[in-house]
C-alpha cells in the first residue's frame, strides 16, 4: 500500500533539472564528431574541474544565505603562489598545495569575519575582497605568467588516468572525491545541517541556539578551502598560471554561478545540494566541447541561466500571490459544496 | 498580598538603561562626511604633488576621469536608493549603448545617440519588470542579464570591435567624426564636454529626486517596501522608473565611452559597476536603501576621482592601486554600515 508512485509532474522535473540538463547535453553530443572518444572525455572533465571547485564553494556559501564572489581571484592567487613557491623557494609540491589551501582558508576567515562581525553585506564585502585579492595576485606575479618549470612529475600524475580503462584524469577523480566528502559533511553532520538552517532563517537558527556566526564563518572557510585547493591543483594540472586566467572568454565565476542556479540551489539560501551543482558543471564542461566558439558558449550558458531564473521568479511570484489566502480551505469548501470535483 | 508587597519592595528606580545619546562622530560622518574627505584629499593632493594639484591640466584630467563614473552614478543612485543594492548589468548597458550607437551611425548623429539611449531604456524596462513586478533578487537577476546580453552582443557581432568610420557610408562620414568628437570637445579650452554633461545629469537627477513625487515615494520604498505598498504607493511603477533612469544614464555613459575609445565591443564598461558603487557608497548612500542625497553622491564621485589622482601622484602602479582601492572600499562600506547601526537606522 505504501508503494511510492512515480508521479511525473513539474515538481519532479524541476527537482532533477540538473540531471536532465546533463542528459540533454549528452544526447546533443551524439551528433558531434569525436565527442564520445576517451581522449575527449578525459580532457573535457579535467579542464572543467577548476570550475567544479569554485562551484562547490559558491554553493555552500549560497546555502548559508550569502554570496561569495571572491572564488575566482582566490583560486588564481592560490595557483600563482603554489607554482611560485615551487619555482622560487624549491619547496616540494605537497607543501606548495598545502600553502595554497591555507591561503584559501585565510581568505575565507577574513570574509567570514567581514560578514558576521562587521555586518557588511556578503556580496559587497566579496566585491571589495575580490579587488584586494586581484591586487595581491598582480603584485605577487608582476602581471606575468608563472609556469611549472621542468618538474613534470605531478603534472603528469594529475593528467594521467588513475584507474586503467576509465577515461578520467586523476585531477577529476580527486575533485569528485572531495565533492562527495563535502556532500556527506553537508548532509550528515551537525555543521552541515546548521549551515542549511542558518541559510533558511538566520534569526530562527540563532534563537534555536545555533552559533550562527561560527557556522557562517565555517561556510566561508570551506568555500575558501575549495577555491584555494582547486586553484593550486589546477595550476599544476595546466602547467601555468596567470592573473588573467579567469578573464579570457567566459569567466569561471559565471559558470559556477550558472551551475548553482541550474542545479536548483535556492538563491535565498537554505536549500541546495553540492551534487546538483556538480552534475550541472559536468554538463557545462561537455557543453563547451559541443559548441566550440566562445561566443555561442556565453549565449547558451547565459540563456540557460536566465531561463532558470525566470522560472524560479515566476514560481515564487505565484506562490506569494496566494500567501494568506488559504487555497486548501477554498478547495475543501468547493468539495463540500460540490462545485467542482 | 505577599506578592504585591514583594514587588513594592523590589521596585527599582525607573531609569532607562538603554543608550540614548547618539555617537557624535557617527552623526558627523553621516551628515557631511564626504565633503570632509574631499577637502582632506585635496590637501593631501597638494602636499603629494608639490603644488601642481590645482593646475588647469590636472583639474581637467580629474574631471575627465570622473565624468563617466559620475554619469553612471547619477542613475545608479536611484537603484541603490530604492533598496535594490546595485545593478550589475551596468557594464553591459554601457557596452550595448555604445554598440547600438555606432551600429546606427547611418541614421545620422542624432539617430545614433537616440538608438544608444533607447537601448538603455529597453534594458531598464527589462530589469524593472523582473525586479519591480516579479520581485526577482536584484543582484542575481542583473548578474544573469549581464551574462546573457554579453552573449547576445558576442554572437551577433562575432566578438569584433565596431568602428564608426567603417560602418558609416560615404554620406555619413561627417556624423561619424562628430560622434568621435563628443568626448574630445573642450568648452572654453579647459572643461571637457563630458564633465558638463555629467554636471547637467546630476542637476536633473537632483531635481527629480527632490522636486517630484517620484523621489519622495522612492524614499519610502527604499526604507520599507511593505509599508510603502500598504500606504498605497504603486511600488512596481516607481521601481521600473528607477531602473529606466539608471539604464538611460548608463547608456549615455556608454556612448561617451565608445566615442572616447573610438570603438565599441562587448568589453566596454567593464569595472564601471564597481567604480560607481564605490562612489555612491562613499557619498553616504545606505546600501539598505532610503538614505542618501544627490549632493553626497556628487561628493562621492569627486572623492573617488581625487583618490585615484592622489594615488597616481604618489606613484603607485596599477597593481597596487587595485589593492588600495579594495581596502578603501571595504573600509568605506564598514564605516557606512557602522555609522548607520550606531544611529539606529539599519
Amino acid at each position: 500500500m505504501n508503494k511510492k508512485k512515480l508521479n511525473i509532474n513539474a515538481a519532479l522535473i524541476n527537482k532533477n533539472r540538473s540531471y536532465l540538463f546533463l542528459i540533454l547535453i549528452l544526447i546533443c553530443g551524439l551528433f558531434v564528431k569525436n565527442f564520445y572518444t576517451p581522449y575527449n572525455i578525459q580532457a573535457v572533465t579535467g579542464n572543467g574541474s577548476l570550475v567544479i571547485w569554485l562551484g562547490l564553494g559558491f554553493t555552500i556559501v549560497l546555502i548559508a544565505g550569502h554570496m561569495d564572489m571572491t572564488v575566482m581571484y582566490l583560486s588564481t592567487f592560490s595557483a600563482l603562489v603554489c607554482l611560485g613557491m615551487h619555482a622560487n623557494q624549491k619547496l616540494p609540491w605537497m607543501v606548495c598545495i598545502i600553502i595554497g589551501a591555507l591561503i584559501g582558508i585565510l581568505s575565507g576567515i577574513i570574509m567570514g569575519i567581514l560578514v558576521t562581525k562587521f555586518k557588511i553585506h556578503a556580496f559587497i564585502a566579496s566585491i571589495g575582497m575580490q579587488l584586494v585579492l586581484k591586487g595581491v595576485a598582480y603584485l605577487y606575479s608582476n602581471g606575468a605568467e608563472i609556469s611549472i618549470g621542468k618538474d613534470y612529475t605531478w603534472n603528469e600524475a594529475l593528467n594521467g588516468k588513475l584507474i586503467p580503462f576509465i577515461p578520467l584524469s586523476t585531477y577529476f577523480i580527486i575533485t569528485t572525491i572531495f565533492i562527495f566528502i563535502i556532500m556527506i559533511v553537508l548532509r550528515y553532520t551537525r555543521l552541515g545541517r546548521n549551515i542549511h538552517m542558518v541559510g533558511g532563517n538566520a534569526e530562527t537558527a540563532w534563537l534555536a541556539g545555533i552559533k550562527s556566526d561560527f557556522v557562517v564563518i565555517m561556510a566561508f572557510v570551506i568555500s575558501g578551502l575549495a577555491a584555494g585547493l582547486g586553484g593550486a591543483l589546477n595550476g599544476i594540472y595546466s602547467g601555468a598560471a596567470s592573473v588573467t586566467m579567469g578573464e579570457k572568454g567566459i569567466s569561471p565565476f559565471y559558470m559556477a554561478f550558472t551551475a548553482c542556479v541550474i542545479g536548483g540551489t535556492d538563491i535565498y539560501g537554505g536549500k541546495g545540494s553540492v551534487i546538483w551543482t556538480y552534475v550541472s558543471l559536468v554538463a557545462i564542461a561537455f557543453l563547451k566541447s559541443i559548441c566550440k566558439s566562445t561566443e555561442l558558449q556565453v549565449l547558451v550558458i547565459g540563456a540557460a541561466l536566465v531561463l532558470c531564473l525566470v522560472y524560479e521568479t515566476v514560481a515564487k511570484y505565484n506562490r506569494d500571490k496566494v500567501v494568506g489566502r488559504r487555497p486548501n480551505l477554498m478547495l475543501e469548501y468547493k468539495k463540500e459544496a460540490g462545485i467542482e470535483k | 498580598m505577599s506578592e504585591v508587597k514583594k514587588n513594592e519592595n523590589t521596585t527599582a528606580p525607573k531609569v532607562d538603561t538603554r543608550k540614548m545619546e547618539i555617537n557624535k562622530f557617527s552623526l558627523l560622518f553621516n551628515k557631511m562626511g564626504i565633503w570632509i574627505i574631499v577637502i582632506a584629499l585635496m590637501i593631501l593632493g597638494m602636499i603629494v604633488s608639490k603644488g601642481q594639484f590645482f593646475t588647469s591640466s590636472n583639474i581637467q584630467s580629474i574631471l575627465e576621469a570622473v565624468a563617466l563614473t559620475g554619469m553612471v552614478c547619477s542613475g545608479l543612485f536611484y537603484v541603490t536608493y530604492s533598496g535594490n543594492m546595485t545593478d550589475m548589468s551596468v557594464p553591459i548597458t554601457m557596452a550595448f549603448g555604445g554598440v547600438m550607437a555606432i551600429q546606427c551611425i547611418n541614421f545620422g548623429f542624432i539617430g545614433a545617440i537616440l538608438a544608444g539611449v533607447l537601448t538603455g531604456v529597453v534594458i531598464g524596462l527589462i530589469n524593472g519588470f523582473m525586479i519591480g513586478k516579479m520581485r526577482a533578487n536584484a543582484i542575481i537577476w542583473t548578474l544573469a542579464l549581464n551574462l546573457l546580453l554579453s552573449g547576445v552582443i558576442r554572437v551577433v557581432w562575432q566578438g569584433k570591435m565596431l568602428y564608426a568610420e567603417k560602418i558609416a557610408d560615404e554620406a555619413h562620414q561627417n556624423s561619424a567624426n562628430l560622434f568621435y568628437s563628443i568626448s574630445r570637445t573642450y568648452i572654453g579650452g579647459i572643461i571637457s564636454l563630458m564633465a558638463i554633461v555629467m554636471l547637467v545629469m546630476f542637476v536633473i537627477s537632483w531635481l527629480i529626486l527632490t522636486q517630484t513625487g517620484f523621489g519622495q515615494k522612492l524614499k519610502i520604498i527604499g526604507t520599507n517596501y511593505e509599508v510603502a505598498r500598504f500606504s498605497g504607493i504603486d511600488c512596481t511603477k516607481q521601481i521600473i522608473t528607477a531602473y529606466v533612469i539608471n539604464g538611460v544614464c548608463s547608456s549615455i555613459a556608454g556612448i561617451f565611452y565608445a566615442a572616447l575609445r573610438k570603438c565599441a565591443s562587448y568589453e566596454n564598461g567593464t569595472g564601471y559597476d564597481f567604480d560607481a558603487l564605490t562612489a555612491i557608497l562613499l557619498g553616504g548612500v545606505a546600501l539598505t536603501g532610503g538614505k542618501g542625497s544627490m549632493v553626497g553622491t556628487f561628493g562621492g564621485v569627486l572623492a573617488y576621482g581625487l583618490l585615484n589622482n592622489c594615488l597616481s601622484w604618489i606613484g603607485l602602479g596599477t597593481y597596487t592601486k587595485y589593492l588600495v582601492q579594495g581596502i578603501v572600499f571595504l573600509f568605506i562600506v564598514w564605516m557606512n554600515t557602522y555609522s548607520n547601526r550606531k544611529l539606529g537606522k539599519a
